[in-house]
């Protein structure tokens, strides 16, 4: 069961430089599930320069669970999704990846011991737009340099556990291509199984199709499905909203740096916010 | 002068000298080559860094990419030989001008090479949870030095190009050598023409050594040579993928 509105905290508050537009009451994210959630983020805030893009996010994600992001461009999607693992630091309140903490922390509550970036991030995985390869090295050794440098795995093991993780995108049979020889939507399958071979608590997807041919969009939103049947946690910013209502346990839609409205897959069908509504029919 | 009396031959007789003028450049120019290129990484790195650890990179990269190589080594053997009380030798000085001058040029194009390094590729080594050092080496330093490569070339011959002003104090490089040979014969055109063709020459061949560096240095590798090396590594790939299908 989803809930649309926050049943205990966050208290509402009412931020100054908030735009006018926001509703006051910051929506809490969550389908509910009492299980302490893989990610936690609360009252997140940030700022580039004197502009704040992200105006008090409250968002949990259990185990296994797979949330979708939507909104216009703009929205803040991207920069929720840079926040949980620490590419953008957060300004205020907190970011909490499977009881690791980060984060300036959250206003009326005592100060808890707060984690190093580098712990966080290596309980999450993330895929890029831009799939981000590295394009001097093989599509094995795009997957095997970090388990060597983080792992700390012998070359022999980290080639062996690249290559089982390209076998579950279906590219272990081009395992020594380069990136420039591969078309994007392999690119972006080496991409996820670099993430995955991680083992992360839970994978970030930044519009991973939408760099994309359309006639590859396909075969990377297939395997993404394939890691959601699998039980996968997975955090989806994405425009394809048929592959959301496939997927979407919860769905999140923002606007303007503020969470407006959550649902499951009945949210594309009726939505409530009127923004919701405008968005949603102007994307179909 | 007509063109009968130029003796062309005097150049095979004197091969030995010109040829060891040619040396004498190339190992001031190699010296420095290395030492600017070490220099002009940490100077590149200074430059992007924090203020005034920046500034004063800025400022060493203004004041050394303004100055002539003339003007450089006379003021190194010279004038801070006497300020340091030191000796310089000869071979010293040149070696020392070359680098101040060319760690200036190196800063600048460390510094565009790094920066052209997508910042996505770092992002995505950030969140694979490696550290800033291991990115750095692994990631954005190895597509950096391939984008870097051909104006590294360029330097080096415009190393060994300025080592012909070091004859000015005494340097035993290749228009010393053709002063002094000509002094004996008055075949300047000869002579020159030769020194023309030496510094030509070299220019030619170093060039295609840095083509063929990058060109081994691209992923897929092109060229024998590296195809060799790299494709190793492709092969040990090929076999572990064969075991496991
Ligand atoms: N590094 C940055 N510096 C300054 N402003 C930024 C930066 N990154 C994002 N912004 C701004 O923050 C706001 C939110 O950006 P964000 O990329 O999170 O939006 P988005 O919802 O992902 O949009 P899109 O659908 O276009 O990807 C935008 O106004 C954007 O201009
Ligand atoms: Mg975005």
């Amino acid at each position: 069961m989803n809930t649309l509105e926050p049943s205990g905290p966050p208290t509402p508050v009412v931020h100054p430089s908030a735009p006018v537009a926001t509703d006051p009451a910051p929506v809490l994210a969550t389908t509910g599930d009492p299980t302490p959630p893989v990610v936690r983020i609360r009252q997140l805030r940030k700022s580039f320069g004197s502009l704040e893009v992200l105006h008090g996010i409250d968002l949990d994600v259990h185990a296994g669970e797979h949330v979708v992001l939507f909104g216009p461009s703009g929205s803040g999607k991207s920069t929720v999704l840079r926040s949980i693992n620490l590419l953008e630091e957060p300004n205020s309140g907190s970011v909490c990846v499977d009881g690791v903490e980060y984060g300036p922390g959250v206003a009326g509550e005592p100060r808890v011991k707060r984690g190093k970036p580098m712990a966080l991030r290596r309980k999450v995985g993330m895929v890029f737009q831009q799939f981000n390869l590295f394009p001097h090295l093989t599509a094995l050794d795009n997957v095997s340099l970090p388990l060597r440098s983080v792992k700390g795995m012998s070359s022999e093991d980290a080639m062996r556990k690249a290559a089982e993780s390209l076998r579950q995108v279906g590219l272990l049979e081009r395992a020594a291509h380069y990136p420039g020889q591969l078309s994007g939507g392999q690119q972006q399958r080496v991409a996820i199984a670099r993430a995955l071979s991680q083992d992360p608590k839970v994978m970030l997807f930044d519009e991973p199709t939408s760099a994309l041919d359309p006639e590859l969009v396909g075969e990377v939103l297939r395997v993404m499905h394939e890691l959601a049947d699998a039980g996968m946690t997975m955090v989806v910013v994405t425009h394809e909203l048929g592959f959301a209502r496939e997927i979407g346990d919860l769905n999140v839609f923002m606007d303007q740096g503020a969470i407006v409205e959550t649902g499951s897959s009945e949210l594309f069908d009726n939505p409530t916010n009127p923004r919701t509504q405008d968005f949603i029919r102007a994307v179909r | 002068m007509d063109i009968s009396s130029y003796d062309w031959g005097l150049i095979w007789d004197y091969r030995g000298d010109l040829l060891r003028g040619l040396l004498t450049a190339l190992e001031v120019s190699g010296v420095a080559l290395v030492i600017a290129t070490a220099a002009g990484l940490g100077l590149a790195m200074l430059r992007m860094g924090r203020a005034p650890l920046s500034w004063l990179a800025v400022v060493y990269i203004n004041v050394f990419r303004g100055m002539p190589a003339l003007v450089t080594v006379i003021w190194i053997y010279f004038g801070v030989s006497l300020l340091l009380g030191v000796n310089f030798s000869v071979f010293q000085a040149g070696v020392i001008a070359l680098s101040l001058l060319y760690s200036a040029f190196m800063a600048e194009i460390f510094r565009s090479a790094l920066q052209a390094v997508p910042p996505g590729h770092r992002e995505a080594g950030l969140a694979l949870g490696m550290p800033n050092g291991r990115i750095f080496f692994s990631v954005v330093a190895p597509q950096a030095f391939k984008i870097a490569l051909p104006n590294v070339g360029s330097m080096f011959i415009g190393m060994i190009k300025d080592t012909s002003t070091f004859t000015v104090i005494g340097l035993l490089e290749v228009v010393r050598v053709t002063q002094n040979i000509n002094a004996q014969t008055f075949q300047p055109f000869v002579l020159y023409t030769a020194a023309a063709a030496i510094y030509v020459l070299a220019a030619f061949v170093i060039d295609i050594f840095f083509r063929l560096a990058e060109a081994s240095l691209s992923s897929p590798p092109r060229g024998r040579v590296s195809q060799l090396v790299r494709g190793r590594k492709q092969r040990r790939i090929q076999a572990l993928v064969a075991e496991l299908t």
